[in-house]
């Protein structure tokens, strides 16, 4: 919201405040300050000057050589303009000055031999208005020196204002006028109003009925007739337009500016054109179209409220006003509207619309009832100034609903409580008072407070709380140096997380974080989505279901920039939903907790030691293994090798631990990673970490080292080449006895002088017993009954033997 | 005999006088110490020799054998010593064998800050859902219906009733139905706006919220927690400012600033979290007794303090995981 400081300066004076004082103390309060355009800064430099002298310029016909003076002392300047002559008083732009129109910096300049301190201005080149035909010339009684923007009165300084929505009271300059009268402990001053009655009564020329009193509890209006629709006077097109705003006509002017004089938005009614010379507010009912004054045509809702005449909608209630009752050049008899709405009907109607105004903006966050009366006065006298006409008697004054006085009590001791500060309470019925609350009663340990209709948030004892706190000031309030920690069990759900991230980090893993939302067509290919009733747009419009296709464009893009060689992760959550009917509770959707890990590319890139080689599965396996194993320490973690179709994967098995299925991994389908513009192998590993929180952790406990020497055996069989290698080792496993601890694959081997279809697997076995060292006889008892058994069960040969 | 044994001693003498590398000293240990060298072949032959003189030879034999294993021995832990300082050259400074290691999102890492700090000054650690009900998200916390104060954040709703949380603040509202005070937590997570996305903001961001509930919380103690933090945080010469603002489940309400000074260039006051006392109604919808109770919150953005301290100029980077990027944290 924009605020103009010399607008302010009406009702409060603030000439001895610096200005950095009063946007320090607007912020603090609350009425943060986002943006500062000075006025004069545009203007710095520029001063009144006193041509002295005006002669020709030596060298040049249409140059004038004048000497000006700035009171002190004098320049010379070069001018080129034909109306300069001695006498005047012009507008002297010194050396360093900044042209407003075209932004460029004065420089000493020498022009046709001659040197020019400066330039005298035109009114185009202030950017005041398009004249160039020659030099501006001012009022001879203007003091040479006298800064240009004080002299035109360019001086203003327009705040940006951002308000909260609770703030509705400060949505005007009185409202600003009343928080500043309070941080600076000055008085702040309505304007006065002088009616100047005439003619009939208002309620003889118009009438008012509210039927839908729950949305409008008070309308008030006022009849000025005879006016003559015409341009604003200076003053008030001034006013309009320092807050950014385009003067219309001097009757939709005054409303504009009472609006943000003191908040209350009005409207102005051609009175001849309302059939019956009668206001009826009602809802929408049957109407469906609306054509508003900014002649568009609106589609109405059945509860919207609308201001209507006898026969049809004249206007969206604390909206906008329509097109066939509008104020225009022929129009001569008004009628003022000032109401109070029901604010969540303004906001829900103007939601409907999707249609904000200063007017709805206001109404929707609460105005002051009370005000609209005073409103409509100040309206009338305004308009009769600018306008003419004469203005009825009286008002038209419906209010069906009274808003009731309300107010609310403030314990000191409670004051100290929240704040941990004691603020004397001299000084906190000071600045209550400076807001505009009544102190209805007073005891040495509370308040009794009124609190003023413009103040829709404030209600409770807390509220008043804030209000003190806020013009008290924030920094004021010295923060405590120590404090008292609770000994209570401490939790950390991110725990878990935060070790998932260190171990994969640790194995070589890059962490990312992508966006939650997707297209459906991507969102419906992973799994069952859950759509947004609002999304941005059709590429954001569903839930993910699964991480998968975050990761697969995050690849695609480094693929773009050609970084080939990926290992990533992601943990996030994923959302699915249950019931096929709408969601109305917890139950009808699922929210998991999902870790997605893969690796692509090289698993190295040549180097001096090695030649580079590409991700396989059994690199994925070893580094999701390894993964598993050090953050589940102890769990026993086993891989299950169905025939299952896995939906995306190819080369895919199941991880298990205690019965448990954890998760797939593989290599993803050739066709989905095509539709990411993949081109090369994709291996992952996807697991819903809920469930894998859930596993439990065996205790660690020492075990005693062992005290006698461990034997190795190694032998290797010659067997059919679709064995897989861990039936193998199964079969060692169960015939090794209890001396066998260990079994590991140590070669593959794969030749023609096999014999075809044949291979050779190489095994290490680990023989030991803790109590004893075992005698050669022992192991070899043990070893061949081994090989034998695995001769026979899969027709292999020992080889060497 | 005993002359063969003296002459082989004598060549072997010799031959060692002139090794000169590894591999003249293998050719020596075959001539003479191996299976079928010349101190076994004179083993051999000691079969032959008359009883009488075989103790003599035997002896003569031994010395013979003890001499040779161990001169060899000497020469060969010489070849080896030199060998080790000077005889290869090793490349030192080839690149080692590197096995890369990951890391942390930035935005996990600077989570990790923020919460390593709170948690030294005594707080828990709480998660919740993404996906909330109305009610936990806006009504529990006082926004009421219709309200403009909704209009702050724009919201996706998936239902009339259930929406992408806004805010981590839901998750106050579960932890107060769930325990009772004293409550000290933060509460951090992925939050969720219905705007736009550019360099200044996107779908999606980080939040931490924090609470503390119990009967003797004041505003002077959030102002000196969050003081602390932003010391730790930003550096102990932080200048900071507490200006009022509004949130509808905080009253009083206060935004903290920080002076930011780029190097270079004109400093500003940046906002870097917004806080304030629970509001007494929070406190009721959640069951706890406003009248013995008192509580304070703030929450601050992930993206936004990351991108500060790390000079971030759009946020988009932040979710593109462009290994460029990923690698520079």
């Amino acid at each position: 919201m924009k605020i103009s400081l010399n607008w302010l300066n009406d009702y409060i004076n603030l000439k001895d405040i610096s200005l950095e004082d009063i946007l320090d103390k607007l912020t603090y309060a609350g009425l943060e300050v986002e943006e500062v355009e000075d006025q004069a800064k545009n203007y710095a430099n520029m001063i009144v000057g006193f041509v002295v002298e005006a002669k020709k310029h030596p060298n040049a016909d249409k140059l004038s050589l004048c000497k000006v003076s700035d009171g002190k002392e004098e320049f010379n300047v070069v001018c080129g303009a034909p109306n300069v002559a001695t006498g005047q008083k012009v507008v002297f732009a010194k050396v360093g000055s900044i042209i407003p129109n075209g932004k460029f910096k004065l420089e000493k300049a020498k022009i046709r031999g001659e040197v020019s301190f400066g330039m005298l201005c035109s009114e185009r080149e202030l950017n005041i208005s398009d004249n160039h035909d020659g030099i501006m010339v001012l009022n001879p009684s203007l003091k040479e020196g006298t800064p240009i923007a004080e002299a035109l009165e360019m001086n203003d300084v327009v705040l940006e204002i951002a308000i909260t929505p609770n703030r509705a009271d400060a949505l005007s300059h009185i409202g600003i006028a009343r928080d500043l009268s309070a941080l600076f402990n000055l008085p702040l001053k309505y304007p006065e109003i002088k009616l100047n009655e005439s003619g009939k009564k208002s309620n003889e020329l118009a009438s008012v009925d509210i039927v839908d009193a729950e949305n409008c509890p008070r309308y008030v209006g006022k009849v000025v007739t005879n006016v003559a629709i015409k341009e604003s006077p200076d003053w008030l097109k001034k006013k309009i337009k320092s807050i950014g705003s385009r003067p219309i006509n001097n009757v939709v002017d005054v409303t504009n500016f009472i609006l943000h004089e003191v908040g209350q938005p009005l409207h102005a009614f051609d009175l001849d054109k309302l059939n019956g010379k009668k206001i009826i507010v009602r809802s929408a009912g049957n109407d469906t179209k609306f054509t508003t004054l900014d002649s568009k045509e609106r589609n109405l809702q059945s509860k919207d409220l609308m201001i209507c005449d006898a026969k049809r909608a004249v206007a969206i209630a604390g909206v906008m006003g329509g097109e066939n009752s509008e104020v225009t050049e022929s129009t001569k008899n008004i009628l003022i509207e000032s109401a109070f709405f029901n604010p969540s009907s303004v906001r829900k109607t103007a939601k409907n619309l999707g249609l904000s105004t200063d007017a709805s903006y206001r109404f929707e966050r609460g105005t002051d009832p009370n005000i609209t009366l005073w409103a409509v006065k100040r309206a009338a006298q305004l308009i009769q100034e600018t306008a003419g006409g004469e203005i009825s008697f009286g008002e038209i004054d419906e209010y069906p609903k009274p808003i009731i006085k309300r107010s609310t009590k403030l314990r000191f001791s409670r004051l100290d409580q929240i704040l941990g500060y004691h603020i004397e309470n001299r000084e906190v019925e000071n600045i209550l008072l400076s807001l505009g609350f009544e102190i209805n009663d007073n005891s040495k340990d509370e308040l009794n407070v009124n609190i003023p209709s413009y103040r829709h948030d404030v209600e409770r004892e807390i509220d008043l709380i804030e209000e003190v706190a806020r013009i008290y000031g924030y920094n004021k309030i010295p923060e405590v140096s120590k404090i008292s920690v609770t000994l209570e069990e401490k939790v950390d759900h991110s725990a878990f997380d935060d070790k998932v991230r260190v171990v994969l980090n640790s194995l070589g893993f890059y962490e990312i974080i992508t966006n939650s939302l997707l297209s459906e067509e991507s969102a419906n290919r992973f799994g069952k989505p859950i759509h947004v009733m609002n999304p941005q747009s059709s590429e954001m419009s569903h839930l993910r279901p699964s991480l998968l296709p975050g990761m697969l464009t995050t690849i695609s893009n480094n693929l773009k920039v050609n970084e080939k060689d990926l290992q990533l992760f992601e943990i996030g959550k994923v959302f699915e939903q249950l019931s096929e009917t709408k969601i109305k509770s917890f139950d009808d959707f699922k929210e998991n907790e999902q870790l997605l890990l893969i690796a692509t590319g090289n698993f190295l890139r040549t180097e001096w030691f090695e030649k580079d080689r590409a991700f396989d599965i059994h690199d994925m396996k070893g580094l999701v293994s390894s993964f598993l194993n050090n953050l589940l320490p102890g769990v026993t973690i086993a891989d299950n090798y169905s025939e299952n179709d896995f939906a995306f994967l190819d080369y895919a098995f199941e991880i298990v631990a205690n019965g448990k299925n954890l998760g797939n991994c593989g290599k993803l389908k050739k066709e989905i990673c095509s539709l990411f513009d993949i081109n090369q192998d994709v291996f992952l590993f996807q697991t819903n970490l809920n469930e894998i929180k859930q596993i439990p952790i065996p205790k660690k406990a020492f075990k005693d080292l062992l005290k006698f020497p461990k034997v190795y055996r190694d032998c290797a069989f010659v067997l059919d080449s679709n064995i897989r290698s861990d039936e193998v080792s199964e079969v060692i496993k169960e015939n090794g006895s209890n001396l066998l601890h260990n079994v590991k694959l140590f070669d593959i081997f794969q030749s023609e002088s096999l014999g075809s279809g044949k291979k050779s697997l190489a095994y290490q076995l680990e023989y030991y017993d803790p109590s004893k060292t075992l005698t050669e006889e022992e192991i070899e008892k043990v070893f061949s009954k081994t090989v034998k058994s695995v001769e026979q069960k899969f027709n292999a040969q020992l080889r060497g033997a | 005999m005993i002359n063969k044994i003296d002459e082989t001693r004598k060549s072997f003498d010799e031959d060692l006088s002139k090794v000169d590398s590894f591999a003249s000293l293998e050719e020596l240990r075959i001539k003479y110490l191996s299976r079928k060298g010349l101190v076994s072949q004179l083993f051999e032959s000691l079969k032959d020799v008359s009883k009488e003189d075989k103790p003599k030879v035997g002896q003569s034999l031994n010395q013979l054998k003890i001499h040779t294993q161990s001169k060899f021995d000497e020469m060969k832990e010489t070849f080896e010593n030199n060998e080790n300082k000077s005889e290869s050259f090793v490349d030192l400074s080839l690149p080692g064998r590197i096995r890369p290691i990951g890391s942390k999102h930035i935005l996990t890492q600077t989570l990790d800050e923020i919460k390593n700090i709170f948690k030294g000054l005594g707080f828990s650690v709480y998660e919740g859902p993404e996906l909330e009900s109305d009610y936990n998200n806006f009504e529990a916390l006082n926004f009421a219906p219709d309200h403009p104060a909704r209009d702050m954040q724009d919201t996706f709703f998936v239902t009339e009733d259930f929406l992408l949380r806004t805010h981590t603040s839901p998750v106050q509202v579960r932890l107060m139905t769930e325990k009772k005070p004293p409550l000290r937590a933060i509460m951090p997570g992925k939050v969720f706006r219905n705007e736009a996305i550019s360099a200044k903001s996107y779908c999606l961001f980080h939040q931490v919220e924090g609470l503390y509930v119990d009967t003797d919380v004041t505003f002077a103690e959030l102002k000196g927690t969050l003081v602390a933090f932003a010391k730790q945080f930003y550096g102990q010469d932080v200048q900071y400012r507490f200006r009022a603002s509004f949130f509808p489940f905080t009253e009083p309400s206060a935004e903290m600033d920080v002076w930011w000074q780029p190097k270079g260039k004109e400093g500003r006051w940046l906002e870097v979290l917004g806080c304030g006392m629970v509001d007494p109604n929070v406190l009721k919808n959640v069951g706890i007794d406003p009248e013995k109770y008192v509580g304070y919150a703030f929450g601050m953005g992930v993206e936004r303090t990351a991108m500060l301290k790390y000079g971030i100029g759009d946020i988009r980077i932040l979710f593109d995981n462009d290994k460029r990027f990923l690698t520079q944290f």
